[in-house]
């Protein structure tokens, strides 16, 4: 399981070659959390698999082959057919892959952990937003919507009873959602989860996993990034789907 | 298929019973893009259901345990299982009933299905600017606008009602000269659609002096 953290690569660099079988190959960064969604279920299910970082402010030309939109995460297989979008690579990983199924063989299940995926749908953009917001003092807006989505998940746990998102065991909507919350004391956000209690509880549960605390972000190298001059050295334009009903105008499905 | 034509239940109406074994139930709106899908996926899957149309602009109190924001569709099922959002409803009903398997079995082609649903999704969903390609109008507001226009004649202006970003960009596009210019009236448009389906030749002609 090589290039975890590898040095990316930058224009110029030379394209990678096919992807030898019995192995699968993820385009990755290190600190981007929709490729974490990815490397979670890899490490979860024990697939071998490659890693190649990718330059995200000085992206390799080739790497617009294997993604037009040039946003990682991206799989790509022996075969050479390339997956896209976080969500999507997740499922496809545990659709084409044996062993522990991370989504729920039930179909209602798998319905009400998909339900939960869309609640959380408006987070990602917003930590983006703050981790954009040059002025940190001046975000109490931003602290104060992400405390209502917490919210939301909160409820579903108190809802469910359970520990976790999608039951007493960890699941696949658990590995989709903890990206963010891992995110949180480094760019410290923690006050964020004081009202929720069970989401707190959730997250010590999720740093016991296996897969979570093996691949726990480097809390320094991090809040490096974070404040480095370019603080959108860790987010990529998001070419990925802003979510059904997430909030700005215009992704308005079907909101009141 | 029974209870396309039913009225939509409006706010004072009665909760409906629950869902008899062996259906399942779709709270759905005649003209609405997102509950055709899954009406689709029910309809191609022979899947034994019942609908209740629901007035999006008067809702049932009751509909609110349906789904918070009351929106459709949302599926129920005999065991009082609700599962919404278009897409998941979809994909629920091709795992949970037998027969024809709409999504392919093979994690990749599915993958790549999904992978095209994101790719349409952008054409419904755009960043914060008013237009589809920017701040300005561009070729793809263009390419879009002919079937928006439509929505009043069709009468299903209400799809965009639960959509504020496409309402308002219905409305900027209305302000641009070329589409000022080349607005169909309406009472013209439902005419010539009236002349159409009773495949009338004159159809084409209707409203010229």
């Amino acid at each position: 399981m090589s290039g975890l953290s590898a040095r990316s690569l930058a224009k110029g660099s030379a394209p990678p070659g096919p992807v030898p079988e019995g192995l699968i190959r993820v385009y990755s960064m290190r600190f981007c959390p929709f490729a974490k969604r990815t490397l979670l279920v890899l490490k979860a299910k024990g697939i071998r698999h490659e890693v190649i970082n990718i330059n995200l402010k000085n992206k390799p030309e080739w790497f617009f082959k294997k993604n037009p939109s040039g946003v990682v995460p991206v799989l790509e297989n022996s075969k050479g057919q390339l997956i896209c979008e976080s969500a999507i690579t997740c499922e496809y990983l545990d659709e084409a892959y044996p062993g522990k199924k991370l989504l729920p063989e039930d179909p209602y299940e798998k319905a009400c952990q998909k339900m939960v995926f869309e609640l959380f749908s408006k987070v990602p953009s917003l930590v983006t937003s703050f981790i954009r917001r040059q002025n940190k003092e001046d975000c109490a807006d931003l602290k104060e919507d992400l405390q209502k989505e917490f919210s939301k998940l909160e409820e579903v746990l108190t809802n469910k009873k359970t520990t976790f998102f999608g039951g007493n065991s960890l699941s696949m909507i658990d590995y989709l959602i903890w990206p963010w919350l891992e995110r949180l004391e480094v760019l410290e956000l923690n006050e964020c989860v004081d009202h929720a209690p069970k989401l707190k509880l959730w997250m010590a549960a999720m740093r016991k996993d296996p897969a979570v605390s093996a691949l726990l972000i480097d809390v320094k190298a991090h809040k490096a990034t974070s404040t480095c001059e370019d603080p959108r050295l860790c987010i990529q334009e998001p070419a990925t789907r802003p979510p059904i009903g997430s909030t700005p105008r215009g992704r308005h499905f079907q909101n009141p | 298929m029974p209870g396309d034509g039913t009225k939509a239940l409006a706010k004072g109406s009665c909760a409906p019973g629950p869902v008899p074994e062996g259906l399942i139930r779709i709270y759905s709106m005649r003209f609405c893009p997102y509950s055709h899908r899954t009406r689709l996926v029910l309809r191609a899957k022979g899947i034994r259901h019942e609908i209740i149309n629901i007035n999006l602009k008067n809702k049932p109190e009751w509909f609110f345990s349906k789904h918070p924001f009351g929106q459709i569709p949302v599926l129920e099922t005999s065991q009082c299982q609700l599962i919404y959002e278009s897409v998941i409803a979809c994909e629920y009903l091709d795992d949970a009933y037998p027969g024809r398997k709409l999504y392919p079995c093979d994690p990749y082609e599915r993958a790549r299905q999904k992978m095209l649903l994101e790719l349409f999704c952008k054409i419904l969903d755009y960043e914060n600017t008013t237009f589809f390609g920017g701040d300005c109008i561009s070729m793809i507001d263009y390419l879009l606008w002919p079937w928006f226009e439509r929505l009043d004649v069709y009468g299903i202006a209400d799809c965009v009602s639960h959509t504020p970003g496409l309402r308002l960009w219905i409305a900027a596009m209305k302000q641009d000269a070329t589409v000022r210019a080349l607005l169909t009236d309406k009472c013209v448009f439902q005419g010539y659609l009236s002349l159409y389906f009773r495949n009338s030749p004159s159809a084409f002609d209707y409203g010229l002096c």
